[in-house]
C-alpha cells in the first residue's frame, strides 16, 4: 500500500510553487513596467464618488476622462487654452449664441452590453446635471434636443460663451449610459455602471486605482496598457516616491519645483499644466481702519510682490496683475500701482493715519506664512504694524461669509487664493455686487462691473471679451482693495520617456499620455 | 499610663530647656547640617551627568538672556537674496527662506523657550502645590472633586487640547503658556496631595493642630516645606517637556505668531526645505536636544542627591 500523507519533498515543492504563484502579479507588473506599458502615477486619496453629478472633483475627474465619453477636450495653443472636438464626436459646432450641434462618432459602445452610445445618453447626462451638485455649470442649459440616434443640439436658455470650455471639456461634461444609470438607480459611487473609453476602472481603497485596457474599446489605443494610480496623500511623500523610481509622474510643490529647475535630476522633466490659480491680498473696504481709499492704496504701494515671489515661492510662480490667469482671455500684463514705499508713506500722511495696526489672516501653510511675513516686514517699513493670524481651512474659508458668523466685520487684510477654469467668466463671478458677504469679502459693489460681467458671458468676440475682462480687473484694482500676488502653476515632474497630458486646472488625462 | 513618662520606660532621652537631648548641642546640629550639605554637594559634583546638565542649563539660560547682545543679526531682518545660504562665517547656522540669520533666530527662540518654561512651570508648580495641599488636607468631598478635575485635565492629550483652544482663540504665546500651565498643574497637584496625605497624620502635624493652629498656618509652615522639595525636582524634570510642547505647538503653527522666532517654527520652516537646506532643521534641533538633555540630566542628578532611594533604586 502506498502512503498518501504529506512528505517533506512534497511540502517543499508545494511551497515553492505557491511562492512562485504569489510572485506572479509582481513579476507581471514588473515585466509590464520594464516594457513601458504600465504608467505609475499618484492620486491624493480614494475616489469616493465617480458620478459626475455628485463628485468632489480632482482625481475623480481624471477617472471619468479615462472611462466615459466627452464631447470636447482642452487644446493648448502655445500659452493659451482652447477647446477642440473630442474623439467621441464627428462634429461639435456652435451654430449661434444658444445652440451647439453635435454628432457622436460611429461605433461607440458601452460596456456590459448597454449598446451604442446615443444622443439620448447626452440628453440624459446633461439634463440630470441641472439637479446635481454641479448644477452651476449647467445654469445656462435649457435642454438637449435629440435629432437622431447620434445627433442632437444643446440648447442654452441664454447666451453663455464659455459653455463648451468650462462645462463640456471639464468633469461635469461626462456622458453616461442612460440605461445603465437606470439599472443602478440613477446614481453611482465607486463603480462605473458602464464605460466607453480606452480603460476600465478598479480601485482598492487606501491603496490604488488601476486603469486596465478596455477589451471592448475600438478607438485609438492609448500609449500605456495599464495605469496604476497609487494613493499617496502627501505631496512630499509622492516626490520621494518619484525620486525612488516608484512613480513615473507626480505633482510637485513650489520648493521642489525650484530645486528641480535649478538642478534637474537625470531622466526627469517638468511639465506645467496651467496656472489657473490667482492669489491676492484682500482688504475690507468697509472696515473703519481701511475705509479711506488712500490707506488701501498705501498698502498696495507698500507690498513688494517680487520679494514675495522669490522668498515664498522660490521664483517658481508668475506675477499676477489681476484675477485672470495666464493663457486666458483678459489677462493683464501690468498693474496700475507699483512697489513704492515713499508713495505709501505719502498716502498715509495725506490720509492722516499713523501707528496703524492691522491683522492679516492667512491659511496656515508654508508659502502663505512666508508671504505673510514678507508683507508684515514691508508694511512695518511704512509704519503699519501687522499681526499675522494663521488659520486652519475651516475658519479661514468661513471668515468673510455673512452666513457663517460675524468674523467678516473684523476682517482687515487676508491672503486669498482661488482656482478657476480656463475661461475668465468663472474668476469674475465672485466679485459682483450680489457676492458681497458671500465671496466678495472686500465688500465693494460697482454697477459697471456687474454690467460688464453679464456682457462678458454673452460676448463671443474674443477681442471684445478681452477688453471687457481687462476693464473689470481695472475696476477691482481701483477700489484699492487688492494687491495681486501670483498665479501658482500645476507642475508635474515626470520621466523623460513619458509625455504628460493635463487639463489646465491640473487633472491628468492618462489616455492622452504618450511615450517620448 | 503616666503622663510624665521616665526615660527608662519610654526610651526617649531627657531634654533640656532648648528642647534638645542633653548630649546634643546646637553646634552639633549645625555641624551635622553642614556635613550633610557638603556630602550632597560632593555627590552632585561627582555625578558627571549632573555636571553636564548644569553646564547645558547655564548655557541655555545665558544664551536666552543675553540673546540681544550676542545675536549677530536682527532675527527678523529679511534678506531674501541671501535666502537658504549654507553655513558661512557670516551666518554660522545659514539662513532661512527669507534670508534671516538662523543663529540669531535660534538665540531669540531660546528666549521664547525660557519664557514658556520659567513662567509655565512656576505657575503650574505654585497652583499645583496649593491645590494638592488643599486636596490632601481638606475634607474628603473636596479631595474627590479636585481629583476628578485633575484626572479630567490629564485625560486630554496635550495636542488635542491645544488644537481645541487654538481653534477658539487663535494661536499666541499666551495660549501656549495657558496650555502648558493647564496640562502641568495636575501632575504637581497629585504629587503634592500624596505628600500632604502622608504628612497629615504625622505626630508633628497632629501636635500643631492640637495646639489650635489654623489650616493655613499648618499648610504654609509645616506641610509646604516638606512637600516643595520633590516638586522642585519634578519641575526641573518638567522643563524639557514644556520646552518640547512649545516647540511642538509652534511646529504645527499653533504656537508663537510670526515673525517671533521659536525653535519649533524654525524646525517647521526647515522641514519643507530639508533637502535643499538641511542645516535649518539640524540647527533648530540641536538646541532643543541639548536643552532637553541638560534639564533631564540635571533633574536626575538632583533627584539622586536629594532622594537617593528613588535615584539608585531605579
Amino acid at each position: 500500500m502506498t502512503r498518501q500523507g504529506p512528505t517533506r519533498r512534497g511540502f517543499l515543492g508545494t511551497t515553492a510553487a505557491l511562492g512562485a504563484m504569489g510572485l506572479m502579479p509582481a513579476w507581471s507588473t514588473a515585466a509590464l513596467a520594464q516594457s513601458g506599458t504600465v504608467l505609475r502615477l499618484r492620486i491624493d486619496g480614494d475616489n469616493d464618488v465617480l458620478d459626475p453629478g455628485f463628485m468632489t472633483g480632482g482625481t475623480e475627474i481624471e477617472a471619468q476622462k479615462q472611462c466615459l465619453p466627452f464631447l470636447a477636450q482642452y487644446a493648448r495653443d502655445g500659452d493659451t487654452f482652447n477647446w477642440e472636438p473630442s474623439y467621441f464626436v464627428n462634429k461639435l459646432e456652435q451654430r449661434d449664441a444658444t445652440h451647439i450641434d453635435f454628432e457622436l462618432a460611429e461605433g461607440l459602445a458601452w460596456s456590459n452590453g448597454y449598446g451604442p452610445v446615443m444622443a439620448s445618453d447626452v440628453k440624459f447626462s446633461y439634463e440630470r446635471m441641472k439637479d446635481s451638485d454641479w448644477s452651476g455649470y449647467f445654469d445656462a442649459l435649457d435642454h438637449v434636443e435629440v435629432t437622431g440616434d447620434r445627433t442632437g443640439t444643446i440648447v442654452l436658455n441664454k447666451p453663455f460663451a464659455p459653455f463648451i470650455m468650462i462645462t463640456l471639456c471639464h468633469g461635469p461634461g461626462a456622458v453616461l449610459s442612460e440605461k445603465a444609470m437606470a439599472d443602478v438607480g440613477g446614481k453611482f459611487t465607486t463603480k462605473f455602471p458602464a464605460v466607453c473609453g480606452p480603460y476600465t476602472y478598479e480601485a482598492t481603497p487606501g491603496q490604488r486605482a488601476v486603469f486596465s485596457a478596455n477589451p471592448e474599446w475600438t478607438g485609438p489605443k492609448p500609449a500605456f496598457d495599464r495605469v496604476e494610480c497609487n494613493v499617496i496623500t502627501e505631496v512630499k511623500a509622492a516626490e520621494l516616491a518619484f525620486e525612488a523610481g516608484e512613480l513615473d509622474c507626480t505633482e510637485v510643490g513650489a520648493d521642489t519645483l525650484a530645486r528641480y529647475t535649478k538642478d534637474m535630476p537625470e531622466d526627469t522633466g517638468i511639465a506645467v499644466a496651467g496656472e489657473l490659480q490667482y492669489m491676492w491680498m484682500g482688504m475690507n473696504t468697509e472696515h473703519p481702519k481701511l475705509q479711506d481709499i488712500r490707506v488701501r492704496q498705501a498698502i498696495q504701494h507698500a507690498v513688494d510682490v517680487d520679494t514675495i515671489l522669490q522668498g515664498a515661492y522660490s521664483g517658481t510662480t508668475a506675477k499676477s496683475h489681476g484675477i485672470i490667469c495666464p493663457g486666458l482671455t483678459g489677462q493683464r500684463d501690468s498693474t496700475g500701482y507699483s512697489y513704492d514705499p515713499d508713495k505709501a508713506r505719502a498716502l498715509l500722511d495725506e490720509a492722516g493715519v499713523s501707528g496703524l495696526e492691522v491683522t492679516l489672516r492667512t491659511l496656515n501653510n508654508q508659502e502663505r506664512m512666508l508671504a505673510a511675513q514678507i508683507i508684515q516686514a514691508n508694511l512695518m517699513q511704512v509704519g503699519i504694524t501687522v499681526k499675522v493670524l494663521p488659520l486652519d481651512s475651516g475658519p479661514f474659508w468661513e471668515m468673510g461669509q455673512e452666513s457663517k458668523g460675524d468674523t467678516w466685520q473684523e476682517l482687515e487684510l487676508w491672503l486669498m487664493r482661488f482656482g478657476t477654469t480656463p475661461d475668465p467668466y468663472e474668476a469674475t463671478q465672485w466679485f459682483t455686487s450680489d457676492q458681497v458677504g458671500v465671496w466678495n469679502w472686500e465688500r465693494w459693489a460697482d454697477e459697471e462691473y456687474d454690467r460688464l460681467y453679464q456682457e462678458g458671458i454673452n460676448e463671443t468676440d474674443p477681442q471684445k471679451r478681452h477688453d471687457i475682462y481687462v476693464r473689470m480687473q481695472e475696476i477691482m484694482e481701483n477700489t484699492g482693495a487688492y494687491v495681486w500676488i501670483n498665479h501658482e502653476p500645476e507642475a508635474f515632474v515626470h520621466r523623460t520617456d513619458v509625455v504628460v497630458n493635463a487639463a489646465p486646472s491640473g487633472e491628468l488625462n492618462y489616455r492622452r499620455f504618450e511615450k517620448a | 499610663m503616666s503622663e510624665n513618662r521616665s526615660e527608662p520606660e519610654t526610651g526617649i532621652p531627657a531634654v533640656d530647656a532648648s528642647g534638645l537631648p542633653d548630649h546634643v548641642t546646637e553646634a552639633d546640629i549645625r555641624e551635622s547640617a553642614a556635613r550633610e550639605r557638603r556630602e550632597k554637594l560632593r555627590m552632585f559634583l561627582t555625578n558627571w551627568q549632573g555636571l553636564i546638565g548644569l553646564i547645558l542649563v547655564i548655557l541655555f539660560f545665558a544664551s536666552a538672556i543675553f540673546a540681544p547682545w550676542i545675536a549677530p543679526y536682527d532675527p527678523n531682518a529679511l534678506d531674501v537674496p541671501s535666502r537658504l545660504s549654507g553655513p558661512t562665517w557670516d551666518h554660522p547656522a545659514g539662513t532661512d527662506q527669507l534670508g534671516r540669520d538662523t543663529l540669531s533666530r535660534l538665540l531669540y527662540g531660546g528666549r521664547v523657550a525660557l519664557k514658556i518654561a520659567a513662567i509655565g512651570v512656576s505657575v503650574a508648580l505654585v497652583v499645583g502645590l496649593i491645590l494638592g495641599m488643599i486636596a490632601g488636607f481638606g475634607p474628603r468631598w473636596l479631595d474627590n472633586l479636585l481629583l476628578l478635575a485633575f484626572d479630567t485635565v490629564r485625560a486630554f492629550p496635550t495636542i488635542v487640547l491645544a488644537l481645541a483652544m487654538v481653534a477658539l482663540t487663535g494661536p499666541s504665546l499666551g495660549m501656549v503658556l495657558a496650555i502648558v500651565i493647564i496640562t502641568s498643574i495636575p501632575q504637581y497637584a497629585r504629587v503634592a496631595r500624596t505628600a500632604t496625605l502622608t504628612l497629615k497624620n504625622t505626630d508633628f502635624i497632629l501636635a500643631e493642630r492640637s495646639l489650635g493652629a489654623s489650616m493655613t498656618r499648618t499648610l504654609l509652615h509645616h506641610v509646604m516645606p516638606n512637600v516643595v522639595g520633590p516638586l522642585l525636582i519634578l519641575a526641573a524634570m518638567d522643563v524639557p517637556v514644556v520646552v518640547t510642547v512649545e516647540a511642538g505647538l509652534s511646529f504645527l503653527g499653533l504656537g508663537v505668531l510670526p515673525p517671533t522666532a521659536s525653535w519649533g517654527t524654525i524646525l517647521n520652516e526647515g522641514y519643507l526645505v530639508i533637502r535643499d537646506a538641511p542645516w535649518m532643521v539640524i540647527a533648530g534641533g540641536i538646541p532643543l536636544i541639548l536643552t532637553t538633555l541638560g534639564f533631564t540630566f540635571l533633574g536626575e542628578a538632583l533627584r539622586d542627591v536629594f532622594d537617593p532611594r528613588m535615584g539608585k533604586g531605579r
